[in-house]
């Protein structure tokens, strides 16, 4: 122990002695270090931490992918791949009668919606909810922090409605306010009693950016949706299914089973399996995966990219390590004389050995300690970056013991990876060297491992830099793709009639007065409403069936995203007609019913005709000939930036179809009579806008709540968030890489400079002139680089290949990212070797020759 | 070259290192002449200035003053390529430590001032190359590096690299300095059969016995040429 602590401040006289040295390492193993613990902490919060609730382990998903928010029949996908993930409320309570292997089994809603919460005479909210079973917070094992937490007699259609707040949200919202428990919430204009406030740190059942501000229970839905409920429609898919299994039970078995028993439950339902449906309910199944990480939406969408950020973080790491490597080389060649001392006078090989390996780990375990610094202040960078919106962020940026234990055992493994070969080559000193001084022809041995590190350094660079550039140019086609739309001096903000008690008959007279208010203020071009937007991550799909067409099968491709619009949609979004007419105030309930379609509708559904003045209608052959067709409107992104364009099919603001026979239809009609969305453009850049708007929507109804306002562009660079935060960490990456890589070339350089002064010298003595001199350096420096573009390009190849999932029209093998690379990597290489080269030529040839 | 047949003339020479404060006059007034054809040893005590001037005159060191003629051309105040190019054309070098380089064989380290010269064709290198080498009985090691080869061996090698360029002058600086005697004296004789053939040599050395292969003796003492008895009576005054 006693020596132990000797080498340790041994090492740290030697590192203080050498603060150029030392200032460098530390420097680049805090760059390396905490960049990878930033990114382990991204990965470790979304994609290992497990929920902040009772015995994770225990808990069991019923369904694997993110299949979204409300789904009719066979939930998407499932016609292909059969695979359920999405349930009905009747579903859920048939598997859960079927499977007693779960202790509990609650059911919690898909989507997350936003609703009007108002508190007394207070102003309304806008907070977002989520409803679940009654026995959601006892599956999870999470107790009340204030009250009691909801139970299954909350979840009953007779109990009174109860629902409970997030710790975070009493906080933000009601200041912590302690007689908020038991007070009355106004949900959607309907009163709920606060029963209790959840744990803090508890944010539900999946990390996510906006997590819910309440919870309240499924059978509430019908008291607050009304007349748009679905909780008692059998073939309305939209709540996930997460249980907490019994010890022993095996999982395969009971997937299986339940597989069967989901078979039969489709068989007891005619609507599921007619219209040939029944021909695919032999594959369908449900998958049980492992809970404790709750619901994987999250992990899903951002697993790749995060997985490949943790590479690259790695790939930084050890580009990192071989630059300390080297520089450990060329100070352990410097120390070969003081080592050869020790030697003469008896230290023994393990003694060196372990004097040299405790400098490498305290220098490691200094970068690492600067690294957290590092990673603490990239992680809340990275955090802030990948959720921008949040109001209350989900993910702690803190290192926890995890995160600390990772960073430790990194500093560990760099200290030994790059102590080992400069320990190996310190140990070759001979005693006699300490006598003999001077090299009389000397060959450096450590040359050939430092341009090894180089080479090596240089490739993986090369392989970062294009994937850089790879992801940088995706993101600029994404972000700058024609999304057909016109953004500039446009708003979008959403609004909730609902939740401001409006009813169906009163809302043609509140949209007549919103347009008026808003057309009549100075510098609007135009306004127009929507049940949603271009663009904000809404979508409403139905089956299209042209008139006199039989009922499609589920496997037909029969899917339309669709909108109900004011007239001044498409003009507000600048999307032109292309043929026929526009929606106009001529529309109305009692005109004939009325649809623009976009170009790929009019080619999907009329291929070689023409689609004006055709007709079509959804779901039932009874119904085909509902709309005529009266334009085509130039095809623009509605949702979905990354896919190609869908059919879209814009009914008018004013035509509510009133011949549905079948109550899922009528429901799905009177919310589409809702228009959440307003999309308001100015005749030039507007100041002021949400006061404007506020102020407006005061003088309309005060109850109005506005429930977001963002300027059009704003909401589509918002479809880029994950996309936009991998491109800037890949490329930050790539700078990283490329910075240390140019320093490490730099540094072997100045001690190749250093090295072969003498000889240099002795050129210079035989006429080599200052060019011949830097020629010399750069012809060095130049050959590591060409080995490591051989080595580096085939690696480059091969990542594209694996980031190609990744990638938005950029070919994995893109030839322009490539030459980028290597001319990128070529000049910092070129200009780190110049430095040493130019101070190699400056040397005045006695000088150099004294230093022989 | 010059008309009167002298190839180094210096006049008044004076060399002054400054290290911080301290100035050291390394050379006082040196007035030196080397005809075409000389072999000169340069003799004197260490620190006497026979290396810093051997370093002026190989142009590898500028003089603080004086005058300095080579082939009766002014070179004190070339510019540095200029200097190179007469470096490589004018001048070989002979060192102590042989200075060969660890990275190249033996050709290859012959064949190095060679390639500094603009526009000579390899076969020319590769000639000249061979004839330097067989002239100092190296030619069989042509493939070894310098560490495979005993110090007599690796010095001959040096003689060959200085000699390949045909320069005007060999500068010589204790040649012998890092060898055993049987070594030393065999490069003695290949320097002297290299003067027979009509080379010109200037050797710095302070050991007498080699001095006196010189045809002519240069006594240094103190930055000053002084003769022979001069630099007694100093040594003996510096003694007592």
């Amino acid at each position: 122990m006693h020596n132990l602590w000797m080498d340790v401040r041994y090492a740290l006289r030697q590192l203080r002695g050498s603060p150029g040295f030392t200032i460098t390492a530390i420097v680049t193993l805090a760059l390396g270090i905490g960049a990878t613990t930033a990114i382990f902490t991204l990965v470790h919060a979304i994609l290992l931490r497990t929920l902040p609730v009772a015995n994770p382990a225990q808990l069991y998903r019923i369904g694997d992918n993110h299949d979204c928010c409300v789904e009719g029949g066979f939930p998407g996908g499932s016609s292909d791949s059969g695979d359920f993930t999405i349930f009905s409320y009747d579903l859920y309570q048939y598997l859960k009668r079927s499977a007693p292997e779960f202790e509990q089994l609650a059911a919690m809603q898909a989507g997350q919606w936003t609703w009007s919460v108002r508190r007394g005479s207070a102003q309304a909210k806008s907070l977002r909810g989520e409803f679940v079973s009654g026995n959601y917070f006892e599956t999870f094992g999470v107790g009340p922090y204030e009250g009691r937490m909801l139970a299954d007699t909350d979840d009953a259609p007779a109990a009174a409605p109860a629902a409970v707040l997030s710790y975070e949200a009493w906080q933000g919202e009601y200041g912590g306010d302690a007689a908020i428990l038991g007070s009355t919430l106004f949900i959607q204009a309907r009163p709920f009693t606060v029963v209790g406030i959840a744990p803090p740190g508890f944010f539900g059942d999946r990390v996510a950016g906006s997590p819910p501000d309440f919870w309240f229970p499924l059978n509430s839905e019908p008291y607050v949706r009304g007349d748009s409920s679905i909780l008692h429609e059998r073939e309305s898919h939209w709540l996930y299914l997460l249980g907490r299994a019994r010890p022993g039970t095996n999982i395969a078995a009971l997937q299986a089973k339940l597989s069967v028993d989901l078979r039969q439950w489709i068989w007891s339902d005619p609507k599921m399996t007619e219209n040939n449906g029944g021909s695919i309910v032999y594959k369908q199944h449900v998958k049980i995966v492992p809970g404790g990480g709750g619901i994987q939406n999250l992990q899903q969408q951002a697993g790749a990219g995060l997985r490949m950020l943790m590479i690259l973080s790695a790939v930084v790491l050890l580009i990192a390590c071989a630059n300390i490597a080297n520089l450990q080389l060329a100070r352990a060649t410097r120390r070969r004389a003081d080592i050869a001392l020790r030697t003469a006078l008896g230290a023994g090989r393990s003694r060196i050995l372990r004097e040299i390996l405790t400098e490498s780990v305290v220098l490691a375990t200094l970068g690492g300690a600067a690294g957290l610094l590092v990673a603490f202040a990239g992680s809340h960078t990275i955090l802030a970056l990948a959720f921008p919106d949040a109001r209350y962020m989900p993910i702690s940026a803190s290192p926890s013991w995890t995160i600390l234990g990772f960073a430790l055992l990194v500093s560990v493994i760099t200290g030994v990876l790059f102590g080992t070969a400069p320990a190996w080559l310190s140990l070759h000193a001979q005693p006699a060297e300490a006598l003999r001084g001077i090299n009389r022809s000397t060959r450096d041995r450590s040359s050939l491992p430092q341009k090894a590190l180089v080479v090596f350094q240089a490739a993986l660079s090369l392989v970062l830099l294009t994937g850089a550039i790879l992801m940088s140019k995706s993101l600029a086609r994404l972000e700058h793709q024609n999304f057909g739309v016109v953004t500039a001096n446009r708003y979008v903000l959403h609004l909730d009639e609902a939740g401001a008690g409006y009813s169906i008959d009163r809302l043609p007279a509140l949209y007549r007065q919103i347009e008026d208010r808003f057309s009549a203020l100075p510098g609007v071009s135009s306004i127009s409403l929507a049940m949603y937007s271009p663009l904000e991550g809404d979508n409403w799909g139905e089956c299209v069936i042209q008139q006199g067409h039989p009922a499609p099968r589920p496997t037909d491709r029969c899917g339309s995203t669709w909108d109900r619009v004011s007239p001044q949609f498409l003009d507000s979004i600048g999307v032109p007609m292309v043929r026929g007419r526009n929606i106009t105030d001529q529309d109305t309930a009692t005109s004939t019913p009325v649809a623009i379609v976009n170009e790929t509708f009019a080619k999907r559904f009329f291929p070689g005709k023409d689609p004006v003045g055709q007709h079509f209608g959804i779901d039932l052959p009874q119904y085909s000939g509902a709309w005529e067709i009266v334009g085509v409107f130039r095809d623009f992104k509605m949702n979905m930036p990354r896919e190609d364009i869908h059919p879209v099919y814009l009914r008018p603001l004013a035509q509510q179809f009133l011949s549905y026979k079948e109550q899922a239809m009528i429901t799905t009609e009177n919310q589409s009579m809702f228009m959440d969305a307003m999309v308001i453009d100015f005749s030039a850049p507007q100041e002021n806008v949400e006061s404007l708007v506020r102020h407006t929507f005061a003088g309309i109804d005060p109850n109005l709540t506005v429930t977001g306002l963002l300027p059009f562009d704003a909401q589509v660079e918002g479809n880029f968030t994950e996309d936009r935060l991998v491109a800037r960490l890949t490329s930050l990456f790539g700078i990283l890489a490329l910075v240390l890589a140019s320093v490490g070339l730099y540094g072997v350089m100045s001690y190749f400079v250093a090295r072969r002064t003498g000889e240099i010298g002795i050129r210079m003595a035989l006429g080599a002139t200052r060019p011949n001199v830097v020629s010399l350096v750069l012809r060095s420096a130049l050959w590591q680089i060409v080995f490591g573009l051989l080595l580096g390009v085939p690696a480059a190849l091969l990542a594209g290949y694996l980031m190609a999932s990744q990638l938005y029209h950029v070919q994995a093998y893109d030839p322009v990212a490539l030459a980028g690379s290597i001319v990128v990597l070529n000049v910092c290489a070129a200009v780190a070797a110049f430095i040493p080269a130019h101070r190699a030529a400056s040397i005045e040839p006695m000088q150099a020759l004294r230093v022989e | 070259m010059a008309a009167n047949g002298k190839l180094i003339e210096i006049e008044d020479l004076t060399k002054i290192f400054y290290t911080d404060e301290v100035e050291t006059h390394a050379l006082s007034g040196v007035h030196l002449t080397i005809s075409r054809g000389e072999y000169v040893a340069m003799s004197g005590p260490s620190g006497c200035g026979k290396s810093t001037l051997l370093s002026i005159l190989g142009l590898l060191d500028t003089p603080t003053g004086g005058r300095y003629l080579l082939n009766g051309n002014p070179v004190e105040n070339l510019n540095f390529s200029e200097r190179s190019r007469i470096r490589n054309q004018e001048i070989g070098f002979i060192f102590q430590s042989f200075n060969l380089i660890g990275d190249l064989t033996v050709e290859e380290n012959v064949e190095l001032p060679l390639t500094y010269r603009a526009g000579m064709p390899s076969a020319e290198r590769k000639r000249r190359v061979k004839e330097a080498l067989e002239r100092v009985n190296m030619a069989h090691r042509m493939r070894h590096y310098p560490a495979q080869l005993s110090g007599g061996q690796q010095q001959r090698v040096a003689v060959a690299r200085a000699l390949a360029g045909s320069p005007s002058i060999l500068l010589a600086d204790e040649p012998t300095g890092n060898l055993d005697s049987k070594n030393g004296e065999a490069v003695m004789h290949l320097l002297a059969d290299l003067h027979r053939e009509g080379s010109t040599i200037c050797m710095v050395t302070h050991d007498p016995r080699f001095a006196r292969h010189a045809e002519r003796e240069v006594h240094l003492f103190d930055g000053k040429v002084v003769s022979e008895q001069e630099q007694k009576k100093m040594e003996a005054e510096a003694q007592a």
